[in-house]
């Protein structure tokens, strides 16, 4: 079980995009567990992460959540994807990176 | 189309947009005046384009007088606001740094 970690400005437009990537999930039977959460969060949830992913609202904070996040890789959600709220291409690019992990 | 998708068109592209303009600003802080310039550019064309779609959306219910009243519209017209507020910051910021950079070597 691999946990994804969705991040934003207030957590609401992610929790929708959980909602999208865990239907796309079960549809192509991805064992992963996806989360959205507020940005000052960020530290009480980093033990749980496998891979952050970040809204492109906050692309600006990219560089202080990698350091935060160490080893954990942290990506931006891509524009075009996150406004068709894509989830399904937005979960297979994550396990992608997690794959080559 | 459905409120929520029009919602994320308008967060996605003002979102972007505010994510330009506080990049500029850090840019502009390293001195880098060009690309917070350009940056700053780029924020204004996604910012234009989240405003179009929030335009529609007050123009369709003028004409067909329905409510498209949710919580995720108002969290929409929140960060088009907030990415406003960047947008106009993001101008005074990188003339301030400018001004700053030429009068300290810092």
């Amino acid at each position: 079980m691999k946990n994804i970690l969705l991040m934003c400005s207030a957590g609401m437009s992610t929790s929708i995009m959980v909602k999208k990537m865990t239907e796309a999930a079960a549809k192509i039977n991805a064992d992963v567990s996806i989360k959205a959460i507020p940005e000052q969060a960020l530290n009480d949830h980093l033990d749980e992460a496998d891979i952050i992913l970040l809204g492109p609202q906050i692309r600006f904070l990219q560089d202080k959540v990698k350091a935060a996040a160490k080893e954990i890789p942290v990506r931006v959600i891509d524009t075009m994807d996150y406004g068709l709220m894509d989830g399904e291409k937005i979960l297979r690019q994550a396990l992608d990176i997690l794959g080559e992990e | 189309m459905d409120i929520e998708q029009i919602c994320f068109e308008m967060i996605c592209h003002v979102g972007d947009a505010r994510s330009s303009f506080v990049e500029a600003i850090q840019q502009a802080r390293q001195k880098n005046f060009s690309q917070a310039l350009e940056l700053i550019e780029n924020g204004k064309l996604n910012y234009h384009l989240g405003h179009a779609v929030h335009a529609r959306l007050v123009q369709k219910e003028m004409e067909e007088e329905v409510n498209h009243l949710s919580l995720i519209l108002v969290h929409a017209e929140d960060q088009m606001m907030s990415a406003e507020n960047f947008k106009i910051l993001s101008e005074e910021f990188l003339l301030m740094y400018q001004l700053f950079h030429s009068k300290c070597d810092w």
